[in-house]
């Protein structure tokens, strides 16, 4: 990343310079977190919206550059947390092979990017809309499927005791260490996102979004590079899969049922579906409200168990006035904000 | 891909490739229709089992898809005539389902549970029409992503009035019961007369219903004066609202009358299986694939792809039971794969 | 503009930049394009001249392969590309313009035309980020001069006036290596001092670049052709250089009659 940067330092507007200081405000508290939370809120607050903020940004690449709502990213990265339960070590001893985790993290990751792509090449043969019905339909499918099959999914019960590796010394799934992994790779694939859309291959996927049939009149294989972004949102999908298992040390069919498949697109919604901080900002909304909705419904008067209830009316309410997100909404206050004193100036 | 475009310049080769399909599919309709009428040979029952089983899981299969058909029907009818994907239909399914399940058990009236159940769900439908697609003509997403946002506060709601458990409806007497059919499944041994298949009247009743039901959609817009009119408004809205039709009005028909019908299906899926929280998912899924398989858009479509996901299933629960879904999934993906738009989609 | 027309153009080694041999389109029982045959020489500017529905942007999206021809042969430089995919013909220097805008509209102007330079050369799923040392950034500011955009080089599309997305688009039919370029109204809707910069930077274009252009205006066609077609019903009607088909009483009564703006 370091020289990349370097290199397209000159021309200021195709690098990691564009991400304003305000951003790099955020990363530094971000670092600090660990310094002045519970153990609680590192791991079930922060560590399980970077996670699922990762799976939503796969959706952002796919949806917000590409044009593509793929409902198949969860369980991308379902697949992703059975490989590593599979092919590592799991309490369902007469099923997982115990290769070593190395192994298990980059098959893992394959199989992630193998169900995305399969899906795309499934999906982009139609256009627009269709794609989000193709794609519950597979979600669903495999749901299903890993519900039914016991010899390799084993089953309605899944897989349990699945820990991440001990690497150098230390327990990954402790609060701190596992916030700092999981912060690191929710860091690293939201620059890749922001970098993402400078490439040739990043505005080539503009390009496809804005005008298919132009890109192909231009000399390019839009399918292709369809195809080629499902791929990368695979592997941002498959590293959440493997953080996901070890996170909560199990997998089963429920991991990636209808609600979480649905969760992750309302997740990217109420964020911002077309930029990259988008997905952590809905996780983080998504995770603060279901672990505090309890506290937060019975404040409002309603039933404590009314959860869907409330990001269900959140999402629609978004939708319906601000199709860009809370990003929108926080832009448009701020450049309020900015522009009041200016007119002010004038006026005096 | 060389050989089909080549092939498909000519007609000659066409219409032999053309031909070849009804002939399979000729012979295909032969074997089925001798594999229920005929009484199996020894040599068959060795390999597929007993002939009830068969005939049994085939039936089930044909009234499971007549129960799709209603659920995706409506699903397909709105799609293929304003380019709206109602993702609350699932929902609308459900609601349909415990209103009627309300209306028979407070009144005790079986048949009164389906007006109730079509006019409600076509009120909502309209509330739909007019608040979320009107509004956003032409935006497909947002569309699409308010029906998700809507059936995930319907499904919390239905949960909150109705909670956990499973409901089912009562069919009525005059329904309840098994009836002979003429279907053969044995000779007896001892008197060497014909044993004839018994099956549930309910399924066969609701059977016929839907095919009422999907012929008359079917004669409406592609032979009456009022379906050329839609086709028409569907084809070239403008045109159609300067010569003085009410254009908006046929939408909003249509559209309610689509909802309606996934109210109906609610109450026939809550008389022949069960209501629960999940179920309006679960039929929203099945109307997908019913028309990914059978063609977006196309009532024949919904029915044919109806009929294959519904025996799909039932054969695949009875003779594979571990892979029925994957049987249902792998003809999704060998109709995306070769046939994007659907078996009868327009392509 | 007569001078450069009678200038003496480079061939590129074939005989004929474009050759349409019976080139037939059905749509359903409707015959939007019947047995047409042309002939482009490398480097010559060609008007298509034609009422609404005389099958004219058809012929572009045959050509173009935007759809495939129900019969008939379309070769690019003695190559026969009739079943090749649009990406491959764009390869090849076959360029086209749209009638409608067909832009990239989330993007700005540079992104445009980048993206136009880049998808006639290598990296098309390059995931290093765009620098300055990309020649490709120097053509794509190039051609941005070359059609008069330097001023909006990086506003979003979305915010041009209609003019100035005419001439990107221009601008996108240039990057590459163009050996031909299909103008589809490259001058409806303008103003007439938008007409006269199109027309200046049409005459502005390298001599060994040909095009074909589709034009509803007689005089801005006239103008910019060196030979002209004209078509009606789905079939060509008459060929010949610009001063005989101006005065050419059929095609006359046809243009006239026919109603056009």
């Amino acid at each position: 990343m370091a020289d990349v940067s370097e290199a397209a330092a000159p021309l200021g507007r195709f690098d990691l310079t564009r991400i304003p200081a305000h951003i790099w405000v955020i990363v530094v508290l971000l670092l600090l977190v660990p310094t002045f939370t519970s153990g609680f809120v590192q791991f079930q607050i922060f560590g399980w919206a970077f996670i699922l903020g990762m799976i939503s940004l796969s959706l952002m690449i796919l949806a917000g550059y590409g044009g593509m709502v793929s409902l198949v990213q969860m369980t991308a990265a379902a697949a992703a947390g059975y490989a590593v339960a599979i092919f590592g070590a799991s309490a369902v001893a007469e099923i997982s092979f115990a290769w070593p985790w190395p192994v298990a993290v980059i098959l893992a990751i394959a199989i992630s990017v193998l169900v995305c792509v399969i899906s795309g090449a499934l999906a982009i043969r139609t256009e627009g809309i269709y794609t989000i019905m193709i794609t519950l339909a597979i979600g669903s499918a495999f749901f299903y499927f890993t519900r039914q099959n016991y010899t390799v999914f084993n089953g309605f019960t899944g897989f349990n005791g699945v820990q991440p590796p001990q690497v150098f010394g230390v327990t990954w799934n402790d609060p701190t260490p596992f916030y700092y992994l999981t912060l690191a790779c929710a860091a690293l694939s939201y620059f890749f996102a922001v970098y993402l859309a400078r490439t040739p291959f990043g505005l080539a996927l503009q390009g496809v979004r804005d005008n298919p049939r132009r890109m192909a009149a231009m000399g390019y294989n839009v399918n292709a590079h369809r195809l080629a972004a499902y791929a990368v949102a695979g592997v941002i999908s498959g590293v959440a899969g493997v953080l996901l298992v070890w996170s909560t040390g199990q997998i089963s069919p429920n991991t990636a049922a209808i609600g979480p498949i649905i969760d992750i697109l309302v997740i990217t919604v109420i964020g911002g579906i077309n930029r990259p901080i988008g997905p952590f900002v809905g996780a983080l909304i998504y995770v603060v409200l279901r672990t505090y909705s309890l506290d937060v419904l019975t404040a409002l008067g309603l039933d404590g168990e009314r959860f869907k209830l409330l990001i269900g009316m959140a999402f629609l309410l978004i939708v319906y006035f601000s199709p860009d997100g809370m990003c929108g909404i926080w832009d448009r206050y701020i450049t309020r904000l900015w522009r009041d004193p200016k007119r002010e100036g004038a006026d005096g | 891909m060389a050989d089909a475009q080549s092939s498909s310049s000519t007609a000659g080769p066409l219409a032999t490739a053309k031909s070849r399909w009804w002939a399979a599919g000729g012979v295909a309709a032969l074997v089925v229709l001798w594999l229920i009428f005929a009484v199996w040979p020894d040599w068959l029952v060795a390999i597929l089992g007993r002939k009830k089983v068969f005939v049994n899981a085939l039936l089930n299969g044909v009234t499971l898809g007549a129960l799709y058909f209603l659920v995706a029907s409506g699903f397909t009818l709105i799609f293929g005539l304003m380019r709206n994907v109602n993702l609350a239909h699932g929902s609308l399914y459900l609601f349909g389902a415990y209103l009627g399940y309300e209306v028979s058990r407070i009144t005790g009236s079986w048949l009164l549970a389906f007006p109730i159940a079509f006019l409600a769900m076509a009120a909502l439908g309209t509330l739909l029409q007019i608040f979320v697609f009107r509004r956003l003509d032409g935006q497909d997403l947002q569309q699409t992503l308010i029906t998700i946002g809507i059936s995930v506060v319907l499904a919390d709601i239905m949960l909150w009035i109705w909670g956990g458990s499973f409901y089912q409806i009562l069919a009525p007497d005059w329904l309840s019961g098994p009836v002979e059919t003429f279907i053969p499944s044995s000779v007896s041994r001892r008197t060497g007369e014909l044993i004839y298949i018994k099956y549930p009247a309910v399924r066969l009743f609701i059977l016929v219903c839907a095919v009422i039901i999907g012929v008359g959609m079917w004669y409406i817009l592609n032979r009456s004066k009022l379906g050329m009119l839609i086709r028409a408004g569907v084809d070239d809205r403008e045109m159609l609202a300067a010569s003085g039709v009410r254009i908006q009005l046929i939408f909003v028909s249509i559209f309610a009358f689509g909802a309606g019908l996934a109210g109906v299906a609610g109450v026939v899926g809550g008389t022949f299986q069960s209501i629960a929280p999940g179920e309006d998912t679960r039929f929203l899924l099945s109307s997908l694939v019913v028309v990914i398989v059978g063609g977006m858009g196309s009532i024949p479509g919904a029915a044919l792809g109806a009929i294959l996901i519904g025996c799909a299933e039932q054969f695949g629960s009875v003779y594979a039971p571990t892979y029925s879904v994957v049987l249902t999934f792998v003809i999704m993906v060998a109709v995306l794969a070769f046939r994007p738009q659907g078996l009868l989609g327009r392509a | 503009m007569a001078e450069a027309a009678q200038a003496p153009r480079r061939d590129v080694g074939a005989e004929f930049a474009l050759e349409l041999t019976g080139l037939s389109k059905r749509f359903g029982a409707l015959a939007a394009l019947t047995d047409i045959s042309l002939k482009v020489r490398p480097g010559e500017r060609r008007a298509v001249l034609g009422s609404n529905g005389a099958g004219k942007t058809t012929l572009f999206n045959c050509i173009t392969g935007d759809f495939p021809p129900s019969e008939g042969a379309v070769r690019f430089f003695g190559e026969d590309i009739t079943r090749f995919a649009a990406h491959e013909r764009i390869r090849r220097g076959l360029r086209r313009t749209y009638q409608i805008s067909l832009l990239f509209n989330g993007l700005t102007v540079f992104d445009n035309v980048y993206l136009a330079c880049r998808g006639v050369s290598a990296g098309r799923f390059s995931m290093i980020g765009l620098s300055p040392r990309d020649p490709l950034t120097d053509a794509a500011d190039e051609l941005i001069e070359i059609v008069n955009l330097g001023e909006v080089r990086d506003a979003p599309v979305a915010d041009l006036s209609y003019g100035q997305q005419r001439q990107l688009e221009i601008a996108l039919a240039l990057a590459g290596a163009p050996r031909l370029i299909l103008f589809d109204e490259p001058a409806a809707g303008l103003s007439p001092k938008e007409r006269r910069e199109l027309i200046a930077i049409l005459g502005r274009m390298p001599n060994h670049i040909g095009y074909v252009i589709i034009e509803h205006d007689m005089d801005v066609a006239l103008s910019v052709s060196d030979r002209v077609t004209m078509m009606h019903n789905g079939r060509i009607f008459k060929e010949g250089l610009p001063d005989q088909i101006e005065k050419d009483p059929e095609v006359q009564a046809l243009y006239l009659g026919s109603g056009h703006d």
